[in-house]
């Protein structure tokens, strides 16, 4: 058994895919902004993976680095939707 | 990649894909966060697995905040008047996009891509990031600090009038 970049592309686009369906399907919003954080993971995954088998020597740098950020921005993201929701019995 | 490595990413990936999927259906607040911790877990596998460790760590720790704060109880639930129809729209546009994007997996041309970096590690990636892309780690910086004012401005709660000190009334000469 073995996993090259299609394989890894093919996970990228599903995980994207799942989190704009997540984002489009749910009624509340901070339960669609849940989506967000699965669909910069897609992203981050096609980053890493792109950078693990494309490189043909030396090391693979820039697709991990936008991983990390990419899950920065997502935690950043959730963290404004949440707080712009606001607390329960606050107005 | 090995088989022992791609038996990893493979069942990080359905961790990932499932939890993802689970998003969507389930009702409680503490089971959205903890399908989005297996999220997380998946992801930091898939990295871990493509010998990414230092953004399978990073992911590991944002995501587990992430399904902290999805999981509370005390943020306001703020429903949006959407049509059935288009909400139908919308999950026929999310297949429509897995396919394009299959399809642009499978059919492109990536792997002739090149890279020479130099030596792999984590030291090497925090160069990187305080470095060579160090403009690129100050807007992202920025971002998560504007992230965290708007959090903190939003988050905050009026005291009930009940709750409120009483005002003592002026004294007249």
């Amino acid at each position: 058994m073995t996993a090259d970049l299609v394989s890894v592309l093919f996970v990228a686009s599903g995980l994207v895919a799942v989190g704009a369906f997540v984002t489009a399907w749910r009624r509340e919003l901070t339960s669609a902004l849940a989506g967000v954080p699965v669909m910069l993971a897609g992203a981050g995954t096609a980053f890493a993976g792109i950078s693990r088998f494309a490189s043909r020597e030396g090391a693979q740098l820039i697709g991990q680095e936008m991983a990390v950020l990419l899950a920065i921005v997502a935690l950043a993201a959730v963290a404004l939707g949440v707080g712009l929701a606001g607390r329960e019995g606050s107005r | 990649m090995d088989s022992l490595h791609a038996i990893g990413f493979y069942v990080s990936a359905a961790l990932s894909v499932a939890g993802g999927l689970s998003l969507a259906f389930l009702e409680s607040r503490r089971r959205r966060g903890a399908a989005l911790g297996v999220v997380g877990l998946g992801v930091a596998g898939m990295y871990a697995s493509l010998s990414a460790g230092l953004a399978g760590a990073m992911a590991l720790l944002c995501y587990a905040v992430i399904a902290l704060l999805m999981a509370r109880r005390d943020y306001r639930a703020v429903e949006l008047p959407v049509d059935e129809r288009w909400r139908q729209v919308a999950g026929v546009g999310a297949a429509v996009l897995l396919g394009v994007l299959a399809y642009a997996a499978y059919r492109g041309s990536f792997a002739h891509a090149t890279f020479y970096g130099g030596p792999i590690g984590t030291a090497a990636i925090g160069r990187l990031l305080l470095s060579h892309d160090a403009l690129a780690t100050e807007a992202i910086a920025a971002l998560v600090l504007a992230a965290l004012v708007g959090t903190a401005a939003g988050w905050r709660r009026e005291r009930p009038r009940e709750e409120r000190p009483r005002e003592q009334p002026e004294r007249r000469r």
